[in-house]
């Protein structure tokens, strides 16, 4: 079940405070970080709502978020078409596809749910590398970004972009908080505890994880349209599996189940990346490890681990006031 | 070309292709089966196998060498693998098996670029299979004609192991009720890592064998693991003749549809594992009922 | 209310249930008896949907259900207890509570309001928590529970989404005989216009709380009747109740 304690909302309020305040005195290259980080935490929000508290590990939310990015961009750079319009749709076209996914391999069990959603990412990633028409892998150009200016805000400008961005991240957590404290998300977590017993009282439980997937999706598409817009170009390599993947170690390593552990996780990965990425070019076996230690370690994450050694800290005292 | 002879030729590429995904879909089927336990890093053991293959072939200048140790070697890294991770994720849930096999995905694709380099590696085929043979009305490769045999025989062995020895009837017990079987007196834990060193010779074996006609690079590990994946859910988990039939199924759809329906062949595997899916989501003959 | 018309069950070559065929009166309270492996809980399991039927119909108010899956069957008014344990073990007794309140209610799909704080649903889980007697443990998560309280949760489930008949299966199995008089309490303290099938082994509870009962062995339905009947009958004697006499 999700509980929003004070601590996650510290937790929460200090990295997005500090994302902010990098962007704003850091330079060009703090906020390009940072934009980073953003699209990093909001998709791993994305995958930490259904993964965490759904129960459903997924292998294809940087494929989805590819096709939203996707999306976007025929819509803005090839038919001329509005970006808030043409952004709902890559959204929404994201959101499609996961809840399509989700209710084709909901009746399997664990693995093969797994596998599927590794299947299918991988053909999206398949169909686009392959499409002249959408640019092979030489990609798109000439995505424009919002248009602000009627409210006074320019986001060509870097600093105001990044922090729109931080913004998103606020967003999409506030959203992802109030669906799983909703009937939806606790219905969701109850399907995680005891899919059959769920059933037994009466819930449609593929109906509902088809839903959550639509969800997620729509989450994981609302980092696209930040993704499309960072660089204003894309490429099939926003659909390659290994984004999957590092979106997944960085829930496991911010904290599954914890809504936000997996953005303090983003900031940690991104940060490293970069760090490991002055020393050497071989990032994968890095992070490969951390996932494997991690997992062996009992799996709960940096701010997994903070939260477990509070409540056990907390726990002795209250033991020490009874006694 | 005559007509006759385009469609033997697409048939025999289905064959081949085929017994490739037969050697590593039975290894991760089986494990699975036997273990509920998911190596997503399958993958991977067939590209060490290929590089390892390779640079055997290098070092001593014959295809053959390559041919034996490369699996053997694949073989040594799986045992590693078992004993240092795999024995101890067999009871954590699927869900940490897939993350920590994920992970080694990752760990073998900066290992091989750090071993080999960023570029794809050919490997010759042996003299005494180069060239073409001719059967029926087409000249074929003889070196692919060699993966199909090779296949067949692969194939032949395990059901005959499989079906009619005793090792046999203790794997097809373990994998319908292990439980039960370790409650008879099987050795479930040895049973497994023998099934599980056999598995992953035999992805090494693939391996060496797909580089002379796929020659090795970084992302061969994952784009073989799709289809393998989606011949173990269309065959059915932990069978040997779900493997088969599963196969030969995702073999043919792949390499006759690329070449009838070029434009549509990406996207008809996925096409045939969303209906499975669907339909028949324990697969095709599924080992447990 | 509920009627089963011939009902059979095979797998493979293994007939399981034979022609069962049985009709509850609203209200009633029908035990089923039997020795173990007589197919009483693959009856429950084709009752709710888990299992479907190598022939044979179940009918609700005379509609029939054999073709709903086990979600639906539940919202046509279909509970079931378990004789093992099967509950949200991360949760608190309150949230497991809540959750069968919840999906009782079809309050299962809002996307902004919470349900757990939804005045009908916590007026159900104060209900039902106070019906199997739990309440003192409502916030404690469950794995912290004593078996015999996770027993009584047990049925709370199957309670809180206010179903129409309900299905106990060995609701004292593995309690203490301290406990077994909570469940008779438990049982005699159900609304009368609930319908009630348990299927027991303690058969002092049995036939203390049951209107008939239904006796099954290998499968076929060999005897059925009221308490009175089954205590006298010799069939059920040899196949079951051996030397057992009821106090008088």
């Amino acid at each position: 079940m999700f509980h929003q304690t004070p601590t996650r909302s510290v937790t929460l309020a200090i990295v997005l405070a500090g994302l902010v305040a990098y962007a704003t005195f850091g330079g060009f290259f703090a906020r390009e970080i940072v934009i980073e980080i953003a699209i990093l935490a909001i998709l791993a929000i994305s995958l930490d709502f259904v993964a965490g508290f759904g129960g459903m590990v997924s292998l294809f939310h940087g494929a989805v978020m590819g096709l939203s990015a996707y999306g976007y961009s025929v819509l803005t750079a090839k038919f001329g078409i509005h970006p808030i319009p043409a952004a709902f749709a890559g959204i929404f076209m994201a959101a499609t596809f996961g809840a399509a996914v989700a209710a084709i391999a909901s009746r399997t069990s664990g693995i093969f749910f797994i596998m599927a959603t590794l299947a299918f990412g991988q053909m999206l990633y398949t169909v686009i590398f392959k499409s002249r028409w959408l640019g092979g892998d030489d990609g798109m150009g000439g995505i424009p970004r919002f248009d602000a200016s009627w409210i006074g805000l320019d986001f060509n400008d870097s600093l105001q972009f990044a922090i729109f961005a931080v913004f998103g991240i606020a967003v999409c957590y506030g959203v992802a908080a109030l669906l799983l404290r909703s009937a939806f998300g606790r219905t969701m977590c109850g399907i995680h505890g005891n899919e059959p017993r769920m059933r037994a009282l009466g819930v449609s439980t593929w109906k509902h994880k088809t839903a959550a997937f639509a969800i997620s999706s729509a989450i994981a598409g609302i980092a696209g349209i930040f993704a499309a817009q960072h660089t204003q170009y894309i490429s099939p390599e926003l659909l390659f599996w290994t984004v999957s993947g590092e979106v997944l170690i960085v829930v496991i390593l911010g904290g599954l189940g914890t809504l936000v552990g997996p953005v303090l996780g983003a900031a940690v990965f991104v940060l490293l990346k970069h760090e490991v990425g002055n020393y050497t070019n071989h990032w994968h076996i890095v992070i490969g490890l951390l996932l494997i230690v991690t997992v062996m370690a009992g799996g709960r994450g940096i701010y997994g681990q903070l939260e477990h050694w509070l409540a056990g800290k907390y726990a002795k005292a209250r033991e020490g006031l009874n006694a | 070309m005559s007509d006759a002879g385009f469609w033997i030729l697409q048939l025999l590429n289905a064959l081949q292709y085929s017994m490739l995904l037969f050697l590593l879909s039975i290894g991760l089927t089986v494990i699975f089966g036997l273990l509920h336990f998911m190596n997503l890093a399958h993958g991977a053991l067939y590209m060490m196998g290929a590089y390892i293959g390779i640079s055997v072939a290098s070092a001593t200048g014959n295809f053959w060498a390559a041919f034996v140790l490369a699996p053997l070697a694949v073989t040594a890294i799986g045992a590693v693998l078992y004993f240092t991770l795999i024995r101890r994720m067999r009871h954590a849930g699927p869900m940490n098996q897939v993350l920590v096999t994920f992970g080694l995905i990752f760990v073998f694709l900066d290992l091989v670029r750090l071993g080999w380099g960023d570029i794809a590696l050919g490997l010759d085929a042996p003299a005494a299979l180069q060239g073409t043979t001719k059967f029926l009305s087409v000249s074929y490769p003889t070196y692919r004609f060699f993966i199909i045999g090779l296949g067949l025989v692969v194939m032949a062995t395990l059901m005959t192991i499989v079906s009619r020895t005793q090792i046999g009837a203790m794997i097809r017990a373990s994998v319908e009720n292990g439980d039960m079987a370790a409650a008879m007196g099987i050795n479930v834990g040895r049973l497994f890592f023998a099934v599980f060193c056999v598995g992953c010779a035999l992805a090494g074996l693939a391996g060496v064998v797909a580089a002379p006609v796929f020659s090795a690079s970084t992302g061969m590990g994952i784009s073989i693991l799709i289809p393998t994946l989606i011949v173990v859910v269309i065959g059915g988990l932990g069978s040997l003749q779900g493997a088969v039939v599963g196969s030969l199924i995702v073999g043919s759809i792949e390499t006759i549809g690329a070449a009838v329906l070029p434009g549509a062949a990406s996207i008809l595997i996925y096409i045939l594992l969303a209906v499975i899916l669907v339909v028949r989501p324990a697969g095709l003959i599924p080992a447990r009922a | 209310m509920l009627e089963v018309r011939n009902l059979c069950k095979s797998f493979g070559g293994l007939e399981v249930t034979k022609n069962v065929s049985f009709a509850l009166e609203p209200g009633e309270r029908r035990v089923i008896l039997g020795p173990n492996g007589a197919g009483k809980t693959t009856l429950f399991n084709l009752l709710v949907g888990e299992l479907l039927p190598s022939s044979g119909d179940i009918l609700i108010d005379g509609a029939s259900i054999t073709g709903l899956s086990v979600d639906q069957r539940a919202l046509a008014g279909m509970s079931r207890s378990y004789q093992k344990n099967n509950l949200f073990e991360d949760l608190t007794v309150r949230e497991n509570l809540a959750l069968a309140a919840s999906a009782g209610l079809s309050k299962t799909r809002w996307l902004a309001r919470d349900s757990f704080h939804d005045p009908e649903v916590r007026s159900i889980v104060q209900d039902v928590a106070q019906q199997v007697a739990i309440t003192d443990i409502l916030d404690a998560p469950v794995h912290s529970a004593s078996y015999g309280n996770r027993r009584q949760l047990e049925v709370g489930l199957a309670l809180a989404t206010r179903p129409k008949i309900l299905l106990m299966d060995e609701p004292t199995s593995g309690v203490g005989p301290g406990m077994i008089s909570a469940f008779n309490q438990l049982i005699s303290g159900l609304p009368r216009e609930l319908t009630v099938v348990i299927i027991e082994h303690d058969l002092d509870l049995a036939f203390d709380v049951a209107d008939r009962i239904t006796v099954l062995n290998y499968g076929d339905v060999v005897f059925e009747g009221t308490p009175a009947e089954t205590r006298g009958n010799q069939i059920v004697r040899d196949i079951y109740l051996g030397d057992w006499q009821a106090d008088a």
